[in-house]
């Protein structure tokens, strides 16, 4: 119980840090006064502008939580990650498209659709692949991940050198692939609460057939679970996750491997704590990891996806020196 | 009564035949081993009898039902299957395992977690975490998490395999003497135990059933030194046999 509301006060916190931050700093008065209908351009502007961005950046942490501790599970590996199975190639590709090709209709609604079922696409794409060439285990799909990602990535590439006639748009794909989140209306914001509380209650009805399938495959079988079709609906469900988190925040790096791994200290491994634990411990960190890609370099914005690997990548580091440790 | 019910199980790999025209039939109340030299079956025969593993041919029955047509959680409820190596991926607590284990019971007496407690002296080890137990411990959890939905079949393959002499003795009586309520049925590598604990020994060599007798009478016979390929000096000892093999 500790734990939980400590992660709660921890995200409220995190919350109200970051709706101050920003190239105009604002002192948590000013956002009272914003929230409370001030209608001077300052309290307008932390409304419409930095609230939706920050309460998005959280959704967008949970979302990646749950992916990446859904994928953990079924590889059972630490160091899977959700875009593992190509879906960050996908959605990339996809909103390459959607940033490049001239399509009517407009881009703020294209952008997120698109990178979404490219992220959905390339997993199904994976799996299928795997059926066919009767590599149904985990190795299996991870083999046709890495195959299909390294295609897609070149698609994306070759998009960008072929498609792009100013330097604009190129420098528009280039910043969304590196992660940055979406500024929602707060009607948009509705969407993204209730697609996460979805992905939320869908990850939970895994959460103890994760915990048989941690047992090794021999023993989640022999305790009734049927090893093969489960792999398949987490990773589809996994995916559908990732999917969300990429249409509104592009591709985060590290947030999804390493929020399981924070959560599993805290709460331990079995899955039906550590979920929403895990989705607690992503928005935390994703809001902060926000707060610094808006208001460090003022009064440009650095990637979100960089500022997380930054501080991500030591730590991938250190989990790798740990786990070879022992 | 029979309890498990093997007819003309043939198991195919690719192109090599793993086990071919087994046919057993198993009480409901029995302690069974399952001996044999390496790569005799003895591991596919155990998994074609707890329906991890579809037969070729031939088929399994679990009282009067077909065991392939019982749904996956039917099935675990029913047999209990102790696989030859276990290793959790996640550093689960001692409580934790016995929860998931369990989890496969619909109707769980509210008690059973106690008992199987305390039946297996796990008191003091249930905050413990699965990689700071001793092999012995491991034996027991693994044990408990199996038994705690008191399935009517408990299947187990070499469980003790890899535990010091003292922990083997305690497991392989553990599973014998289950047999006097239950059908249990267990491939054993060491002969004495096998003959010593066990009121039934099947014998397999190449895929084939070549014995299937009451232990005190299968000790005596010849086709075992030839299966094994050594002569065997038979020592009877307090506690039962003691086969030392020359060649």
């Amino acid at each position: 119980m500790k734990v939980w509301l400590g992660l709660g006060a921890v995200l409220v916190l995190a919350l109200v840090v970051a709706a101050c931050a920003g190239h105009d700093w604002a002192s948590p008065a000013d956002l009272v006064r914003a929230i409370a209908g001030d209608q001077a351009l300052r309290s307008r502007l932390l409304f419409e502008w930095r609230l939706p961005r920050v309460v998005a950046a959280a959704f967008v942490g949970a979302l990646l939580g749950l992916g990446g501790t859904i994928y953990q599970g079924v590889f059972r590996n630490p160091l899977a990650e959700p875009y593992l199975l190509g879906s960050a190639g996908g959605a990339a590709l996809g909103a390459t498209v959607a940033l490049l090709v001239p399509l009517a209709l407009p881009q703020a609604w294209l952008l997120p659709v698109l990178a979404f079922a490219g992220a959905w696409g390339a997993t199904v794409l994976v799996i299928g692949i795997s059926r066919v060439a009767g590599a149904v285990d985990a190795a299996g799909l991870l083999l046709a991940g890495v195959a299909v990602a390294a295609i897609l990535g070149a698609l994306r590439s070759f998009m960008m050198l072929a498609l792009s006639d100013e330097t604009v748009s190129l420098q528009v794909v280039l910043s969304w692939v590196l992660g940055g989140v979406q500024t929602p209306t707060w009607n948009g914001i509705g969407w993204i609460l209730l697609i996460t509380a979805g992905c939320i209650g869908l990850s939970l009805t895994l959460a103890r057939r994760l915990d048989v399938l941690g047992l090794g495959e021999t023993m989640a079988t022999a305790f009734g679970l049927e090893v093969r079709r489960f792999v398949m609906l987490a990773v589809l469900a996994g995916s559908v996750i990732v999917a969300a988190a990429v249409a509104y925040g592009g591709l985060v790096a590290f947030v999804g491997l390493a929020s399981p791994h924070v959560a599993r200290w805290l709460v331990g491994p079995l899955h039906r704590p550590l979920l929403p634990a895990s989705a607690l411990v992503g928005a935390i960190v994703v809001v902060l990891a926000d707060a610094i890609a808006r208001s460090a370099l003022p009064p440009a914005e650095i990637p979100l996806g960089l500022v997380t690997a930054v501080a991500g990548g030591p730590f991938f580091i250190l989990l790798l020196a740990r786990r070879l440790r022992t | 009564m029979s309890a498990l019910v093997a007819e003309n199980l043939r198991v195919t790999r690719g192109k090599s035949t793993l086990l071919r025209q087994i046919s057993l039939i198993f009480d409901a109340t029995e302690s069974v081993a399952i001996i044999g030299p390496n790569g005799a079956g003895k591991s596919t025969l155990l998994k074609a009898l707890a329906g991890t593993e579809a037969p070729t041919e031939g088929q399994v029955r679990l009282g009067r039902r077909n065991l392939a047509n019982l749904t996956a959680a039917e099935r675990a409820q029913t047999i209990g299957f102790l696989p030859q190596h276990f290793e959790p991926h996640w550093d689960l607590g001692v409580a934790e395992l016995l929860e998931i284990g369990a989890g496969r019971a619909r109707n769980l007496p509210v008690d059973a977690l106690d008992r199987t407690t305390a039946a297996f002296e796990l008191g003091g080890l249930e905050r413990r975490r699965w990689s700071t137990l001793s092999g012995g411990e491991r034996a027991r959890v693994l044990l408990a998490m199996v038994l705690v939905v008191d399935p009517p079949v408990l299947l187990a393959d070499e469980p003790a395999a890899s535990l010091d002499i003292r922990h083997r003795l305690d497991v392989i009586r553990a599973l014998a003497a289950r047999g006097g309520q239950r059908l249990s049925v267990v491939v054993v590598h060491d002969l004495d135990l096998a003959f010593s604990f066990f009121e039934r020994v099947v014998l397999l060599a190449g895929g084939e059933l070549i014995a299937d007798q009451p232990a005190a009478r299968l000790v005596a016979d010849p086709r075992l030194d030839e299966v094994f390929g050594v002569r065997f000096e038979r020592l009877r000892t307090g506690e039962g046999w003691h086969l030392r093999a020359c060649r």
